[in-house]
Protein backbone atom coordinates (compact mmCIF):
# COMPACT_ATOMS: atom_id res chain seq x y z
CA UNK A 1 0.00 0.00 0.00
CA UNK A 2 1.47 3.08 -0.62
CA UNK A 3 -0.37 6.72 -0.35
CA UNK A 4 -0.44 7.39 -4.15
CA UNK A 5 -1.41 4.56 -5.36
CA UNK A 6 -3.86 1.62 -4.95
CA UNK A 7 -2.92 -2.13 -4.34
CA UNK A 8 -1.77 -3.38 -7.79
CA UNK A 9 -1.40 -6.56 -9.55
CA UNK A 10 2.03 -7.06 -11.00
CA UNK A 11 1.27 -9.23 -13.51
CA UNK A 12 -1.57 -7.07 -14.97
CA UNK A 13 0.76 -3.94 -14.67
CA UNK A 14 3.15 -5.95 -17.12
CA UNK A 15 0.26 -6.67 -18.88
CA UNK A 16 -0.31 -2.78 -19.16
CA UNK A 17 3.01 -2.01 -20.00
CA UNK A 18 3.30 -4.40 -22.99
CA UNK A 19 -0.13 -3.19 -24.28
CA UNK A 20 0.76 0.38 -24.77
CA UNK A 21 4.40 -1.18 -27.01
CA UNK A 22 3.15 -0.05 -30.21
CA UNK A 23 1.46 2.83 -29.37
CA UNK A 24 4.36 4.43 -27.11
CA UNK A 25 5.12 5.39 -30.82
CA UNK A 26 2.02 7.50 -31.54
CA UNK A 27 2.27 8.99 -27.64
CA UNK A 28 6.19 9.84 -28.74
CA UNK A 29 5.59 11.59 -32.10
CA UNK A 30 2.82 13.87 -30.75
CA UNK A 31 4.78 14.45 -27.71
CA UNK A 32 7.68 15.57 -29.77
CA UNK A 33 5.30 17.57 -31.85
CA UNK A 34 4.16 19.13 -28.84
CA UNK A 35 7.13 20.09 -27.94
CA UNK A 36 8.56 21.52 -30.76
CA UNK A 37 5.26 23.73 -31.24
CA UNK A 38 5.82 25.00 -28.04
CA UNK A 39 9.58 26.38 -28.66
CA UNK A 40 8.58 27.29 -32.00
CA UNK A 41 5.94 29.06 -30.53
CA UNK A 42 8.81 31.33 -28.77
CA UNK A 43 8.21 30.15 -25.05
CA UNK A 44 11.67 30.21 -23.45
CA UNK A 45 13.24 26.61 -23.09
CA UNK A 46 13.15 26.49 -19.07
CA UNK A 47 9.53 27.78 -18.99
CA UNK A 48 8.52 24.95 -21.94
CA UNK A 49 9.46 22.23 -19.66
CA UNK A 50 7.84 23.61 -16.86
CA UNK A 51 4.97 24.00 -19.01
CA UNK A 52 4.81 20.54 -19.91
CA UNK A 53 5.64 19.15 -16.87
CA UNK A 54 2.79 20.77 -14.95
CA UNK A 55 0.14 20.98 -17.20
CA UNK A 56 0.01 17.62 -19.16
CA UNK A 57 -2.02 18.11 -21.84
CA UNK A 58 -0.88 18.01 -25.12
CA UNK A 59 -3.94 19.61 -26.59
CA UNK A 60 -4.76 22.11 -23.97
CA UNK A 61 -0.87 23.32 -24.14
CA UNK A 62 -1.44 23.95 -27.63
CA UNK A 63 -4.94 25.47 -28.09
CA UNK A 64 -3.52 28.08 -24.78
CA UNK A 65 0.36 28.40 -26.55
CA UNK A 66 -1.19 31.60 -28.91
CA UNK A 67 -2.96 33.05 -25.88
CA UNK A 68 -0.13 33.26 -23.46
CA UNK A 69 2.13 34.40 -26.57
CA UNK A 70 0.42 37.50 -26.40
CA UNK A 71 -0.26 37.54 -22.72
CA UNK A 72 -4.36 37.16 -23.06
CA UNK A 73 -6.48 37.50 -19.64
CA UNK A 74 -5.47 34.53 -17.45
CA UNK A 75 -9.41 33.92 -16.68
CA UNK A 76 -9.08 33.44 -20.95
CA UNK A 77 -6.59 31.38 -20.93
CA UNK A 78 -7.88 29.40 -18.24
CA UNK A 79 -11.73 28.52 -19.30
CA UNK A 80 -9.65 27.64 -23.02
CA UNK A 81 -7.86 24.91 -21.10
CA UNK A 82 -11.08 23.73 -19.57
CA UNK A 83 -13.03 23.62 -22.38
CA UNK A 84 -10.14 21.25 -24.53
CA UNK A 85 -10.13 19.73 -21.27
CA UNK A 86 -13.69 18.59 -21.14
CA UNK A 87 -13.39 15.09 -22.83
CA UNK A 88 -12.00 14.13 -19.67
CA UNK A 89 -14.41 15.05 -17.62
CA UNK A 90 -16.36 12.60 -19.78
CA UNK A 91 -13.59 10.02 -19.01
CA UNK A 92 -13.68 10.44 -15.41
CA UNK A 93 -17.52 9.88 -15.45
CA UNK A 94 -16.92 6.08 -17.06
CA UNK A 95 -13.92 5.59 -15.15
CA UNK A 96 -15.62 6.30 -11.67
CA UNK A 97 -16.65 2.99 -10.90
CA UNK A 98 -13.37 2.12 -10.58
CA UNK A 99 -11.87 4.62 -8.79
CA UNK A 100 -14.59 6.60 -6.50
CA UNK A 101 -13.80 4.77 -2.87
CA UNK A 102 -10.25 5.36 -3.17
CA UNK A 103 -8.47 8.03 -0.91
CA UNK A 104 -8.44 11.29 -2.24
CA UNK A 105 -4.96 11.02 -2.58
CA UNK A 106 -5.14 7.95 -4.82
CA UNK A 107 -8.13 9.32 -6.95
CA UNK A 108 -6.39 12.39 -8.02
CA UNK A 109 -3.20 10.73 -9.09
CA UNK A 110 -5.49 8.39 -10.79
CA UNK A 111 -7.47 11.12 -12.45
CA UNK A 112 -4.48 13.22 -13.53
CA UNK A 113 -2.48 10.06 -15.21
CA UNK A 114 -5.69 9.27 -17.03
CA UNK A 115 -5.30 10.36 -20.71
CA UNK A 116 -6.47 9.92 -24.60
CA UNK A 117 -4.45 6.72 -25.59
CA UNK A 118 -4.41 4.78 -22.29
CA UNK A 119 -7.85 5.39 -21.30
CA UNK A 120 -9.25 4.08 -24.48
CA UNK A 121 -7.19 1.36 -24.09
CA UNK A 122 -7.88 0.54 -20.74
CA UNK A 123 -12.34 0.12 -21.51
CA UNK A 124 -11.45 -1.69 -24.32
CA UNK A 125 -10.03 -4.58 -21.92
CA UNK A 126 -12.02 -4.09 -18.53
CA UNK A 127 -15.08 -2.15 -20.15
CA UNK A 128 -17.14 -4.55 -19.51
CA UNK A 129 -16.27 -5.85 -15.51
CA UNK A 130 -18.82 -7.23 -13.62
CA UNK A 131 -16.59 -6.07 -10.16
CA UNK A 132 -15.02 -2.71 -10.60
CA UNK A 133 -11.65 -1.26 -8.53
CA UNK A 134 -9.71 -4.98 -8.46
CA UNK A 135 -5.86 -5.16 -8.11
CA UNK A 136 -5.94 -6.27 -11.80
CA UNK A 137 -7.51 -3.62 -13.16
CA UNK A 138 -5.29 -1.28 -11.46
CA UNK A 139 -2.55 -2.90 -12.39
CA UNK A 140 -3.62 -2.89 -15.86
CA UNK A 141 -4.38 1.31 -15.45
CA UNK A 142 -1.33 1.50 -14.01
CA UNK A 143 0.91 -0.16 -16.22
CA UNK A 144 -0.80 1.67 -19.19
CA UNK A 145 -1.19 5.31 -17.89
CA UNK A 146 2.67 5.25 -16.75
CA UNK A 147 4.12 4.08 -19.70
CA UNK A 148 1.54 7.56 -21.18
CA UNK A 149 3.06 9.64 -18.67
CA UNK A 150 6.93 8.59 -19.46
CA UNK A 151 6.98 8.29 -22.74
CA UNK A 152 5.06 11.84 -23.41
CA UNK A 153 7.77 13.60 -21.17
CA UNK A 154 10.52 12.45 -22.70
CA UNK A 155 9.08 13.06 -25.91
CA UNK A 156 8.16 16.71 -25.00
CA UNK A 157 11.63 17.31 -23.65
CA UNK A 158 12.99 15.78 -26.83
CA UNK A 159 11.01 18.51 -28.90
CA UNK A 160 11.71 20.66 -26.38
CA UNK A 161 15.14 20.54 -26.81
CA UNK A 162 15.04 19.77 -30.73
CA UNK A 163 13.21 22.41 -31.06
CA UNK A 164 12.97 23.93 -35.08
CA UNK A 165 15.64 20.78 -35.79
CA UNK A 166 12.77 18.81 -37.69
CA UNK A 167 11.59 20.60 -40.63
CA UNK A 168 7.45 21.25 -40.58
CA UNK A 169 7.71 19.76 -44.18
CA UNK A 170 8.75 16.26 -43.18
CA UNK A 171 5.02 15.76 -41.61
CA UNK A 172 5.84 15.06 -37.92
CA UNK A 173 2.34 15.55 -37.57
CA UNK A 174 0.98 13.48 -39.79
CA UNK A 175 2.82 10.61 -37.92
CA UNK A 176 1.23 11.48 -35.00
CA UNK A 177 -1.86 11.65 -36.68
CA UNK A 178 -1.85 7.94 -37.85
CA UNK A 179 -0.42 6.73 -34.57
CA UNK A 180 -3.66 8.12 -32.93
CA UNK A 181 -5.70 6.71 -35.86
CA UNK A 182 -4.00 3.04 -35.00
CA UNK A 183 -6.18 3.08 -32.18
CA UNK A 184 -9.34 4.99 -33.25
CA UNK A 185 -9.74 2.91 -36.36
CA UNK A 186 -10.17 -0.82 -33.93
CA UNK A 187 -12.50 1.10 -31.86
CA UNK A 188 -14.85 2.26 -34.89
CA UNK A 189 -15.40 -1.36 -36.54
CA UNK A 190 -18.76 -1.54 -34.91
CA UNK A 191 -21.62 0.34 -36.41
CA UNK A 192 -22.64 2.78 -32.95
CA UNK A 193 -19.13 4.30 -32.28
CA UNK A 194 -18.68 4.03 -36.01
CA UNK A 195 -20.99 6.71 -36.04
CA UNK A 196 -20.41 8.40 -33.48
CA UNK A 197 -16.76 8.35 -35.00
CA UNK A 198 -17.99 10.04 -38.23
CA UNK A 199 -19.92 12.83 -36.70
CA UNK A 200 -17.26 13.57 -34.46
CA UNK A 201 -14.72 13.99 -37.23
CA UNK A 202 -16.59 15.67 -39.80
CA UNK A 203 -18.15 18.61 -36.93
CA UNK A 204 -14.46 19.18 -35.73
CA UNK A 205 -13.50 20.11 -39.29
CA UNK A 206 -16.13 22.15 -39.74
CA UNK A 207 -16.02 24.05 -36.61
CA UNK A 208 -12.46 24.52 -36.64
CA UNK A 209 -12.24 27.99 -36.59
CA UNK A 210 -14.82 28.63 -33.35
CA UNK A 211 -12.96 30.13 -30.35
CA UNK A 212 -11.60 28.32 -27.60
CA UNK A 213 -11.52 25.26 -29.66
CA UNK A 214 -15.35 24.91 -28.49
CA UNK A 215 -15.35 23.04 -32.18
CA UNK A 216 -13.97 20.18 -30.47
CA UNK A 217 -16.19 19.72 -27.71
CA UNK A 218 -19.29 19.77 -29.63
CA UNK A 219 -17.70 17.45 -31.95
CA UNK A 220 -17.49 14.99 -29.23
CA UNK A 221 -21.15 15.60 -27.29
CA UNK A 222 -22.52 15.55 -30.65
CA UNK A 223 -20.41 12.10 -31.81
CA UNK A 224 -21.38 10.59 -28.50
CA UNK A 225 -24.93 11.56 -28.95
CA UNK A 226 -25.47 9.60 -32.61
CA UNK A 227 -23.43 6.47 -31.28
CA UNK A 228 -25.56 6.07 -28.43
CA UNK A 229 -28.64 6.73 -30.95
CA UNK A 230 -27.41 4.04 -33.48
CA UNK A 231 -26.75 1.71 -30.58
CA UNK A 232 -30.09 1.70 -29.37
CA UNK A 233 -31.25 1.85 -32.77
CA UNK A 234 -29.11 -1.71 -33.28
CA UNK A 235 -30.47 -3.05 -30.06
CA UNK A 236 -34.04 -2.77 -30.77
CA UNK A 237 -33.35 -3.89 -34.50
CA UNK A 238 -31.25 -7.17 -32.35
CA UNK A 239 -34.64 -7.45 -30.12
CA UNK A 240 -37.18 -7.34 -32.63
CA UNK A 241 -34.83 -9.95 -34.91
CA UNK A 242 -34.98 -11.69 -32.19
CA UNK A 243 -38.99 -12.05 -31.60
CA UNK A 244 -39.72 -12.51 -35.27
CA UNK B 1 3.15 42.11 -25.44
CA UNK B 2 4.88 38.96 -25.17
CA UNK B 3 3.59 36.89 -22.16
CA UNK B 4 6.04 34.59 -22.70
CA UNK B 5 9.05 36.74 -21.11
CA UNK B 6 6.86 38.22 -18.40
CA UNK B 7 7.68 35.47 -15.31
CA UNK B 8 5.14 36.67 -13.26
CA UNK B 9 1.91 36.18 -15.52
CA UNK B 10 3.37 32.42 -17.02
CA UNK B 11 4.10 31.28 -13.48
CA UNK B 12 0.70 31.99 -12.37
CA UNK B 13 -1.15 31.14 -15.64
CA UNK B 14 0.89 27.86 -15.45
CA UNK B 15 -0.11 27.51 -11.26
CA UNK B 16 -3.81 27.51 -12.84
CA UNK B 17 -3.59 25.55 -15.91
CA UNK B 18 -1.65 22.85 -13.61
CA UNK B 19 -5.16 23.13 -10.92
CA UNK B 20 -7.29 23.07 -13.88
CA UNK B 21 -5.89 19.81 -15.26
CA UNK B 22 -6.01 17.86 -12.19
CA UNK B 23 -9.64 19.22 -11.81
CA UNK B 24 -10.95 18.22 -14.85
CA UNK B 25 -9.11 15.06 -15.08
CA UNK B 26 -10.42 14.03 -11.69
CA UNK B 27 -13.61 15.73 -11.90
CA UNK B 28 -16.34 12.76 -11.36
CA UNK B 29 -13.84 10.66 -8.86
CA UNK B 30 -14.03 13.86 -6.53
CA UNK B 31 -17.86 13.30 -6.12
CA UNK B 32 -18.84 10.95 -2.41
CA UNK B 33 -18.36 7.57 -3.64
CA UNK B 34 -22.24 7.16 -2.36
CA UNK B 35 -23.62 9.77 -5.70
CA UNK B 36 -24.28 6.83 -8.21
CA UNK B 37 -24.37 7.81 -12.00
CA UNK B 38 -27.11 6.87 -14.41
CA UNK B 39 -26.11 3.59 -15.72
CA UNK B 40 -27.54 4.79 -19.16
CA UNK B 41 -24.56 7.90 -18.72
CA UNK B 42 -22.13 5.26 -18.13
CA UNK B 43 -23.00 3.83 -21.31
CA UNK B 44 -23.03 7.08 -23.11
CA UNK B 45 -20.07 8.14 -22.02
CA UNK B 46 -17.75 4.83 -22.94
CA UNK B 47 -18.00 6.07 -26.68
CA UNK B 48 -16.31 9.50 -25.09
CA UNK B 49 -12.86 8.42 -26.16
CA UNK B 50 -13.45 7.76 -29.29
CA UNK B 51 -14.95 10.61 -30.65
CA UNK B 52 -12.33 12.70 -28.77
CA UNK B 53 -9.80 11.05 -30.50
CA UNK B 54 -11.61 11.16 -33.60
CA UNK B 55 -12.19 15.10 -33.05
CA UNK B 56 -8.32 15.40 -32.58
CA UNK B 57 -7.12 13.75 -35.57
CA UNK B 58 -9.51 14.63 -38.39
CA UNK B 59 -9.05 18.24 -37.98
CA UNK B 60 -4.67 17.62 -38.35
CA UNK B 61 -5.55 16.10 -41.43
CA UNK B 62 -8.31 18.05 -43.01
CA UNK B 63 -7.88 21.49 -42.02
CA UNK B 64 -5.19 23.94 -42.70
CA UNK B 65 -4.94 27.57 -41.66
CA UNK B 66 -8.42 26.69 -39.54
CA UNK B 67 -9.97 26.02 -42.98
CA UNK B 68 -11.45 22.79 -44.15
CA UNK B 69 -9.06 21.59 -46.76
CA UNK B 70 -10.15 18.60 -48.99
CA UNK B 71 -8.24 18.96 -52.12
CA UNK B 72 -6.10 16.76 -54.43
CA UNK B 73 -2.89 18.17 -52.99
CA UNK B 74 -3.79 17.79 -49.30
CA UNK B 75 -0.92 15.08 -49.11
CA UNK B 76 -1.72 13.86 -45.93
CA UNK B 77 -5.17 12.84 -46.82
CA UNK B 78 -4.10 10.87 -49.49
CA UNK B 79 -1.43 9.00 -46.98
CA UNK B 80 -4.57 8.57 -44.46
CA UNK B 81 -6.64 7.16 -47.48
CA UNK B 82 -3.57 4.43 -48.39
CA UNK B 83 -2.81 3.60 -44.80
CA UNK B 84 -5.73 2.76 -42.97
CA UNK B 85 -6.86 0.08 -45.23
CA UNK B 86 -3.64 -1.37 -45.09
CA UNK B 87 -3.93 -1.36 -41.41
CA UNK B 88 -7.15 -2.44 -41.15
CA UNK B 89 -5.56 -5.64 -43.32
CA UNK B 90 -2.19 -5.87 -41.26
CA UNK B 91 -3.10 -4.46 -37.95
CA UNK B 92 0.29 -3.17 -37.63
CA UNK B 93 0.62 0.34 -35.62
CA UNK B 94 4.49 0.04 -37.72
CA UNK B 95 3.12 -0.55 -40.59
CA UNK B 96 0.00 2.01 -40.68
CA UNK B 97 2.94 4.80 -39.99
CA UNK B 98 5.30 3.43 -41.99
CA UNK B 99 2.87 3.65 -45.51
CA UNK B 100 1.46 6.73 -44.54
CA UNK B 101 4.54 8.42 -44.20
CA UNK B 102 5.96 6.67 -47.70
CA UNK B 103 2.65 8.01 -49.34
CA UNK B 104 3.15 11.60 -47.96
CA UNK B 105 6.87 11.83 -48.21
CA UNK B 106 6.42 10.52 -52.07
CA UNK B 107 3.51 13.19 -52.89
CA UNK B 108 6.01 15.78 -51.38
CA UNK B 109 8.88 15.45 -53.41
CA UNK B 110 7.09 14.16 -56.61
Amino acid sequence: MSLLFPTVDRASLRAGVRAMGPITVAIGVWGIVTGVAIVNAGMPEVTALVFSFTVFAGAAQLATLPLLAVGAPLPVVWVTAMLVNTRFVFFSATARRYFAHLPVAQRLVAGYLNGDLPFAMFLRHHGDDEAHGTPQQYGYFFGLTGVNWAVWHVASVVGILLGGLAPAQWGLDLAASLALLGVLVPMAERLPPLAGVVVAAVLSVLLVDVPMRLGLLVAIVAGVAVAVVAEVGSSRRAVAGGAS
Amino acid sequence: VNGFTDWTYMAIAIGGLTVITFLTRSAFFLLPSKVQLPPAWDRALRHAPACALAAIVAPSVLTRDHQPFIAWDNHQLWAVLVAVPVFVRWRSMTVLIGVGMAVFTLLRLI
